[in-house]
Formats: C-alpha cells, structure tokens, sequence
C-alpha cells in the first residue's frame, strides 16, 4: 500500500515539473510579446502627432515628471481611499448575500424578482444615488465600486452554494451538524471556496476598471488626473496615468493569486 | 488501543417506500422487515434495482418511508445523527480538510477537547493503517486509502451502528480484497453492529454473520440465510460455493 501511494506521489511531482518548465516558456513568450507591442508602438508613434499616439519614451517622461511633483503618488493614494473600502464592503455583501441565496430556497424565492430587476443597472447610473446619499468624494466612488463588486461575487458565491454537494452534507449531518449554520461553516463555505476566491478575484479586476468611472462627478484620484488630461489633450500623461492602473491591478491580483493557491492548496 | 465501543441493536420493521412516478407510484420498497443483533456483522445483498440503497438511505436516516420504522435500540431513527456511521461508495471525504482533519470532524462537532481529539485520531488513523498520512489532503490518496479515511471518520464519534453502502465497489480487486479482511478485523476490534450493502454475492457471504437477500419489482426480502463459517472465509471453500449458489439462484 505504502509503494502505491509514493507512485502517486510521484505523479503528482513530474506534473509539477511540467508545470514548471511550461511557466518559463510561457514568461519567454511572453516577454517577446510584449517587447513587440512596445516596438510597434514605438514605430506607430513617430509617424503620429503627439497629440494622437505618444511615444513610450513620452510617456515614460510624463510618468518621471508626474512622479517627481508626487502629483501621481497622491493621485494614487486618493484612488485607494475609494478604492479599498469599496472593494471590501462590496465584496462581503456580495459574498453573504450570494451564500443567504444560494442556501436558503425561501430567501431565493423570496428574493429572485429584486435581484433580476437590480442585477441589470450599471453602476454608473446610480451616480445620482451616490452623490445624493454619500456626497462628492471618496465615500460616493467607493458606492459605485461597492455596486460592481457586489455582483461579481453575488453570483460566485450563489453558484459555489448552489454547486455544493448534498451527499457532503449528509455527511456532515450523519457526523452530529445539526444547525443550518453549522452546515454553511463546515461544508458550504469551504467547498464553494474555489468559486468565491475567483469571485474575489473577478471583482478586484473589476474595481480598479471602476475606478475611474467612479471618479467621474469629481472624487479625487487616477480617474479624475485621466479626465484632466485628456481634456487637455496630454495623451502622454493620460497613458501614464492607465499605466499605474495596469500595474496595480497586477499587483493586487497576482497577490491575491498567491494567497488563492494557497487557500486552495488541497485542489 | 483506546478504540472503546458500544454496539445496538437494529429493528427493520414493516418498511415500504412508494414513489411518484410519472406514471404513477413506483413501489420501491414492500414490507421490509429483518432485525440485526449487537455486535452482528450482517449483508444485504440484491440485484440493481431491488431497492438496497433506499433502504441503506432510510436506516441512515437520510429518507423517510412511506410507511414502517427502522429503530436503533428501540428508538425509532428520524435523521441522520452521530449514533449512525455512514460509509458511501464513493467516499465523500471533505476535500478541504486533511486526512486527520476528515477523521476528527464528528469529534469536532461533538466538542472533544483537542488534546483527546488528536489522540483519538491518532489511534484511529492506526486502526486502518494511515498513521502517516495524517496530513495528507485526500487528492494525494488512492481509492483504497481514501475508504480507509472514511472508515476511521465514520467510526470517530463511536456509532453504535457502521453502515456501509458498497464501500468498496469503486476499487480495483486486490484492494477489494484486502479492505474486506482488514473491515473483518477492524469489526472484530470494536465489537460495532455492522449493516452493509453489496450487490457481490460473493462478498455478502464473506463477510456477514447472516445475508439479507433482496429481490426487485418491488424491493423486498428474499431470504436472510445465516452463514454458518469460520473466519477467514474463502471462495473456494465448498460451503462457500454453495452458499453462493443459493443465493445466486434466488436472485438469479
């Protein structure tokens, strides 16, 4: 029995090796890729005015200067400020909702018809709402960034639910749970957590992308720097302001991988 | 090995399952009734279709029939409940937790101190040979190992009844095999009352102090035949065989 089982141990491992060689073959690759859009960029802008397309170096310089007056260090600060605690309310309230649903057949009944009918609204046409109920600042945006947080993980978190095994659950039964909410913290939590940790993941994508949506009506941050320069038609700046956004998105969500591989490590 | 124990007596009593069907009620079960001693190790063995696994259902207490009662010492059964150890066939372990964390959930939950709790795991992790993969996840485990893990965690919180529904018809013969002396064994250490389900004629009489002989349309009893053989039983033996035939010819 032992040998059999350091067989599939074995397995396991030379899976792992290929997994590995194929992650520096895909970083090559990737690497290229990127080298060649920034290449063909580059010959795209010298036959553009700067107004159109801007070269990488210009936006390389505006990036310096905007670094150098802190004007994007603080732009980046205040994005966080909205940033952080809508992602954070938006994703619980999605995430307890969604597993209230996805367990509870009356509250889904019950609750279906308000869902379709809220599901639908984009969160930028309840700017009305956030400017009303919580002002023009950081509390209005992180409203409108909870909203598209909320959803993401809504579904993720009612689809893991529903996705969740009954036989489990009768095991966990036949082992002395007893109380519903016994149940969710023993069985429906942990085995819907593959579902909710992408939820998560989906939603913080989403939220940086909401960013500068929600900086629209005037709330401080990166969005507000891209309106303002945009109006001005400073395309360098504009580029270097998305750039900061693709970077903390990858920043976030490769942190967050890490922290995913390592909830799920019995997958 | 501080395995401590308590065994029950099983009372089957009139049970019958009918089902709606699209074209009408489907009787899936009629009359059921048998009774099975403390400490007896019994089988019920039948053909697919006879009903065998509504029946396991409703002795664990998953199901309600139609009409009829399954009692555990007198007590008639209304739900699934630690004084009942499930084993399924196809495992069920929580693939979130460890081994040891699979075998001490009832242990958990009926609030075993942890010091006691790691102990007992330990003890039980012993009893069907996985000491060492007390921090294994279950994807890291064979489907002979992933049986013995359920085993040990039907078998934690101490049932008075192990139920087992064709644990082992998901693995390979030579596991089969070894699985089926090894519950022999594990049986005869804690003393359990043990009901378990095949359709293996060959293992129903392997293992069972008596054989429970289901027949289908509807699912009923056929026969419960008292197996009069020593342990270690084998196939070849001529009481054996014709035990075997006997109930292949019933079922047949």
């Amino acid at each position: 029995m032992a040998t059999d089982v350091s067989n599939e141990l074995d397995r396991a491992d030379n899976v792992g090796r290929i997994v590995d060689s194929l992650d520096s073959r895909r970083v090559l690759l990737g690497a290229l890729g990127l080298v060649g859009f920034v290449g063909l960029w580059w010959a795209g802008s010298t036959a553009q005015p700067e107004y159109i397309l801007p070269s990488p170096l210009a936006v390389g310089l505006a990036a310096q200067s905007e670094l150098a007056s802190g004007t994007m260090q603080a732009a980046l600060f205040n994005s966080v400020l909205h940033w952080l605690p809508g992602t954070v309310v938006g994703t619980t309230l999605g995430i307890a909702t969604g597993v209230a649903l996805g367990w509870s057949r009356f509250l889904d009944e019950a609750l279906t018809p308000i869902v379709r009918v809220l599901r639908p609204v984009p969160p930028l046409a309840l700017i009305g709402f956030a400017i009303a109920w919580f002002g023009i600042g950081h509390a209005g945006a992180a409203f409108i960034i909870a909203i598209g947080a909320f959803w993401i993980n809504f579904y993720a978190a009612y689809g893991g639910v529903e996705g969740v095994s009954e036989d489990l659950l009768d095991v966990a039964r036949s082992l002395g749970v007893q109380r519903q909410l016994g149940l969710i913290r023993t069985v429906v939590l942990p085995a819907s957590l593959p579902e909710i940790t992408t939820g998560i993941r989906t939603g913080i994508g989403r939220c940086w992308m909401l960013v500068v949506a929600a900086e629209i009506f005037g709330a401080p941050g990166i969005g507000r720097q891209i309106f303002r320069a945009s109006n001005s038609l400073q395309v360098d700046r504009v580029i270097a302001y998305i750039l900061v956004l693709s970077v903390m998105f990858l920043l976030v969500d490769t942190a967050f991988r890490v922290v995913q591989r390592r909830v799920l490590a019995w997958r | 090995m501080a395995i401590e124990s308590t065994a029950d007596r099983v009372t089957v009593e009139d049970v019958s399952m009918v089902y709606d069907g699209s074209n009408g009620p489907v009787e899936a079960l009629r009359e059921i009734s048998f009774d099975v001693d403390p400490g007896e190790f019994v089988t019920i063995v039948g053909p697919s279709g006879c009903g065998k696994t509504t029946l396991f259902r409703i002795i664990a207490g998953l199901q309600t029939p139609t009409d009829g009662e399954v009692r555990l010492d007198g007590e008639p059964i209304d739900g699934p409940g630690p004084e009942l150890g499930i084993v399924f066939q196809e495992y069920h372990l929580f693939p979130w937790r460890t081994v040891a964390g699979n075998v001490g959930f009832g242990l958990e939950q009926n609030g075993t101190p942890a010091p006691e709790r790691r102990e007992r795991v330990q003890d039980l992790l012993e009893l069907v040979g996985l000491e060492g993969f007390a921090d294994s996840y279950p994807k890291d485990l064979s489907g002979g190992m992933k049986q013995r893990v359920a085993l040990a965690r039907a078998l934690a919180p101490d049932p008075d009844l192990l139920l087992m529904d064709e644990p082992f018809g998901a693995v390979d013969a030579q596991t089969k095999t070894m699985l089926q002396e090894e519950l022999l064994d594990i049986w005869d250490a804690t003393g359990k009352t043990v009901l378990f389900v095949t359709h293996d004629i060959e293992e129903a009489v392997k293992l069972g102090d008596r054989v429970v002989v289901m027949d289908r349309e509807p699912g009923r009893v056929q026969e419960i035949l008292d197996v009069d053989l020593g342990r270690p039983r084998s196939r070849s033996d001529r009481a054996f065989g014709s035990y075997y035939e006997e109930i292949l010819d019933r079922i047949g």
